[in-house]
């Protein structure tokens, strides 16, 4: 087996006051792909929010690993240099702020931590270039302002191309699916899958089968009440579509 | 976030340092014997002392004005050199000091003019490529460059000293036309201790090759700066004009009080930015320079266009107006700003634009942005006479709150006496959204540098008016001027 | 307290305090053809949000005609967090007279989750007519959405033309316009003193 990538034990977190994960323990192994599923309101976006370090949310009690490193201790960017990446359900706009410009910062940010030196302008268009091939988006994207004017699906892939260029580790997809079309599904699913390789590995965090027809996890976990009711296979999906969150408990 | 904001503080001002050189300075104090030892030692025409007399009768009988959303302290006039400027050298009493020369350089302004290289560059492509500056340290104009590459096209760009000298008729003609000695209590102050500036003529028809620049640098200790600036654009002629200034860093206030004026014919062009980055005093508010400064322009013919666009870093305090006389039918013009304030910085800048001409147009865009324990004001007013059938205005006043502790506000006037004509005001205040910075931080994007992306593309819609010259610079002092406003 | 103040008929309080949740909408007529309306009037009112959440609606309506002046000075500070501010003002000026906005909207260092909006939207009818507005913002705390939006001008000529193509007169048409440019004030009074200002 792989080794450990992330290790979340007893996980106690929530927001305004309010508890909302309830004791969540997870190990993911480097080159797995976790599903978490469950109703609305199960916790699965605080799970999301907590790992990237959002401020608006609190820990209260428990830990998390990341590459072997205290996650909870590291601000969201150094967690980004360690090589975790949130695909955020509700993408922001940055106002005035270009995709390259917004790329190149993050990419210079990150090659500064590992101190490598920063790209020439060359190298980095040729990387712009290959990536935003790869996920099949307009060469004209990298010179809109970041979300400003984009639709939900062009939102969502542009999250995907991102994660491209960054290479992460660790991938959290947070219903990704959502406000996709079929076509535009396949392609952030293919995307995801051709990034995935032995040494990363993902969290993929949905509601319904569709996006796992294309992302096949090795694990599945059901989120519900704020805490991780079921793990099993990936046969669990075809079950929670069968017969509901309701009917496998 | 909150330790984000507090980590910001504690930046540098790197344009701080002081040019060890020689000056010489007249007695502390104000009064009309000090005025006639600058007219003096300036040699000028009895004329101007005249003018400068006068002004300082008017500013006797003034007030410092208090309506600004300003804590101005307490100004001790008496306590202020009117004049410094550096020795020049018996031996060498034409050629720059050396230590000036290095001082320039050490800001990136350049007073060497590249030579063209013989059959490498056109004429044009050389002069576009390049930026005739005017410096001035402390009370005097130091060099002006290209001046004889601009003369070839009957462009006059010199120190305002010079201008006196060689072009009397010109500058008697236009002086104090836009702005007049008794206009407000700092422009009568300038009008009666100015030392030096700018004066740029684009004659008729004449597209000015190349950006035009001052450069204001104060050095001297216990001084204030009080330069004027002079600018008509004859018919149809166009010019870009930039204009930048610092200050070393000092415990002390200092008070800057200019006076720029612009006369545009008809159909001329004339795009005046600022980048102003005058030392803004430590995190704990000591030092920093007092800004009070008179610009107005007049668009004086049919379809003559100014157009303004500041931002603003510097400075403890900011009194600034830029503003257009919309006289000539047609006529059009326009105020972008950003206007950055952190620690105990205040600012209170906006324009007015005053319709009297048939179908005239102004907009203004203005960004505000307050961190720390600063305060930051938009001030505006917007005229229609009677006269101006169709006149249009459109004014959007956004500001952004960065952190609990600072002030952002709009006092905007829209006064019409015109029934045809449409005025259109829009302001917002909101704070840096926390959704945007986290976004950032999730791609790896450091806080500090989050806040700075965000706030330059808030400000985007006026920086890409600037000059390339200047856009760069003015982002980066964005960026470098909110250090320690986010943690 | 009423709802809705005709000047000169009614007395407007100069000072409101709201307190915690508390609620107030408010309506400020002044028309100068108004029988007992003043021919000048000096309007201050500060209304201050004082306790958590509070909220208040406000929308005032003025007509000046011949050589009336006014003056409308609407303060509404909030002093208090979570509380939420609207303002529409909608006023015609015609003949010689001058009508002021002056509206001040300010937010107390504290007060955060402030939502305030402030509209003010003046007509010319005749040269020689004045409108001046002044809204201001004066803001001491950094977790606020407040906006305001001011404007001047006159009838839409376009619109004008199109209903007369429909063969509605021109009179007709333009006090059409008018009625729909003052509908989203008009619509909160009561209907026998909507009729009587638009005569």
């Amino acid at each position: 087996m792989n080794e450990v990538l992330l290790e979340i034990k007893d996980l106690h977190a929530g927001i305004e006051g309010k508890e909302i994960l309830k004791g969540v323990n997870l190990t993911i192994r480097r080159g797995e792909i976790h599903a978490v599923m469950g109703p609305n309101g199960a916790g699965k976006s605080t799970l999301s929010a907590v790992l990237a370090g959002k401020p608006s949310y609190t820990v209260t009690s428990g830990s998390v690993t990341f590459a072997g490193k205290d996650l909870l201790a590291m601000s969201p960017e150094e967690r980004a240099w360690a090589g975790l990446f949130l695909s955020f359900q509700y993408p922001v706009e940055i106002p005035g702020v270009s995709f390259t410009a917004f790329m190149k910062a993050a990419l210079a940010a990150k090659r500064k931590a590992a101190g490598l030196p920063e790209l020439s302008p060359a190298e980095f268009l040729r990387l712009l270039k290959e990536k935003m091939a790869f996920v099949q988006m307009k060469p004209e994207f990298i010179k809109r302002e970041v979300g400003v004017g984009f639709s939900g699906g062009e939102k969502k892939r542009a999250e995907v191309f991102q994660m491209a260029m960054l290479e992460p580790v660790l991938s959290i997809l947070d219903e990704t699916d959502s406000g996709l079309d079929v076509d535009a599904l396949r392609i952030v699913a293919e995307g995801v899958m051709n990034l995935h390789t032995e040494q990363t590995s993902a969290i993929v965090i949905t509601h319904y089968q569709r996006l796992l027809d294309y992302i096949v996890p090795d694990v599945v976990h059901v989120l519900k009440d704020g805490v991780i009711v079921r793990t099993a296979g990936r046969e669990l999906v075809a079950q929670i579509e069968e017969k509901g969150y309701e009917g496998i408990l | 976030m909150d330790e984000t904001i507090k980590e910001l503080a504690g930046q540098e001002y790197s344009q701080g340092f002081v040019t060890e050189v020689e000056q010489e300075f007249v007695p502390k104090g104000l009064n009309e014997d000090i005025i006639r030892t600058i007219s003096k030692i300036k040699g000028e025409p009895d004329w101007l002392l005249d003018f400068r007399l006068d002004a300082f009768r008017r500013w006797q009988g003034m007030k410092q004005p208090s309506w600004g959303h300003l804590h101005l302290p307490e100004i001790d006039y008496q306590n202020i050199i009117y004049y410094a400027a550096p020795k020049k050298r018996s031996s060498r009493p034409t050629e720059i000091d050396p230590a000036l020369m290095e001082t320039f350089d050490k800001l990136g302004i350049p007073l060497r003019e590249r030579e063209v290289l013989a059959g490498v560059k056109s004429k044009e492509e050389y002069e576009s490529e390049n930026v005739a500056v005017d410096a001035v340290f402390d009370s005097v104009s130091v060099k002006t460059t290209f001046r004889s590459a601009l003369a070839e096209k009957g462009i006059i760009f010199c120190s305002f000293s010079e201008a006196v000298r060689e072009h009397p008729d010109l500058v008697r003609k236009y002086l104090a036309s836009v702005v007049p000695a008794g206009d407000n209590y700092f422009a009568a102050l300038n009008s009666a201790v100015f030392s030096d500036g700018s004066f740029c003529y684009i004659p008729k028809g004449v597209k000015c090759p190349m950006e035009l620049s001052s450069y204001f640098r104060i050095n001297a200790s216990g001084t204030g700066q009080f330069e004027r600036t002079l600018i008509v654009a004859d018919e149809g002629s166009s010019l870009s004009y930039m204009e930048g200034c610092t200050a070393p860093m000092r415990d002390e206030q200092q008070l800057h009080a200019a006076v720029v004026e612009i006369v545009v014919e008809k159909d001329a062009d004339v795009r005046y930015s600022t980048v102003q980055n005058w030392y803004p005093g430590d995190a704990q508010g000591r030092g920093g320079i007092l800004n009070l400064v008179t610009k107005r322009g007049i668009c004086k013919g049919s379809g003559s266009h100014l157009s303004w666009t500041q931002v603003e870093t510097g400075s403890a305090i900011t009194w600034k107006y830029p503003s257009t006389i919309l006289k000539g039918d047609w006529s059009s013009s326009e105020f972008y700003s950003v206007a950055l304030t952190n620690n105990f910085q205040q600012a209170d800048t906006g324009t007015k634009m005053i319709h009297i001409g048939r179908g005239t147009r102004s907009r203004i865009v203005s960004k505000g942005i307050s961190a720390g324990r600063s305060e930051n004001s938009y001030r505006g007013l917007v005229r229609m006479n009677p006269g101006a059938e169709g006149a249009r205005n459109y004014s959007q006043c956004d500001s952004l709150l960065i952190g609990s502790d600072c002030g952002a506000h709009t006092f905007p006037v829209v006064h019409s006496a015109c029934p045809t004509a449409v005025v259109e005001h829009e302001a917002t205040t909101s704070k840096i959204s926390e959704d945007q910075l986290f976004y950032l931080q999730q791609r790896g994007i450091a806080a500090e540098d989050a806040v700075g992306l965000i706030v330059n593309g808030y400000a985007r819609e006026v920086l890409q008016r600037l000059p390339m010259e200047f856009a760069a610079e003015a982002q980066k002092l964005l960026s470098v001027s909110l250090e320690g406003a986010i943690g | 307290m009423k709802s809705v103040y005709i000047i000169g008929r009614d007395t407007l309080p100069q000072s409101i305090s709201l307190g915690e949740g508390e609620q107030l909408s408010l309506t400020i007529v002044y028309a100068s053809a108004l029988e007992g309306a003043p021919a000048e009037a000096d309007i201050p009112l500060t209304v201050s949000l004082d306790g958590r959440g509070a909220s208040l609606d406000i929308a005032g309506l003025y007509i000046c005609k011949g050589e009336s002046r006014l003056r409308l000075k609407v303060d509404v500070r909030h002093n208090a967090c979570g509380c939420t501010s609207r303002q529409l003002f909608k006023g015609l000026v015609a003949d010689q007279a001058k009508a002021v906005f002056d509206g001040l909207v300010y937010v107390a260092h504290g007060a955060q989750k402030t939502s305030a909006a402030q509209e003010s939207h003046a007509i010319l009818l005749s040269a020689g007519a004045v409108a001046e507005n002044r809204p201001q913002l004066e803001i001491y705390a950094d977790d606020v959405e407040c906006s305001h939006g001011a404007t001047c001008g006159q009838l839409n000529d376009d619109e004008l033309f199109y209903m007369r193509s429909r063969g509605i007169p021109e009179d007709e048409a333009r006090r059409l316009q008018i009625l729909s440019f003052l509908s989203p004030v008009l619509s909160r009074l009561p209907e026998d003193l909507a009729e009587s200002i638009m005569k």
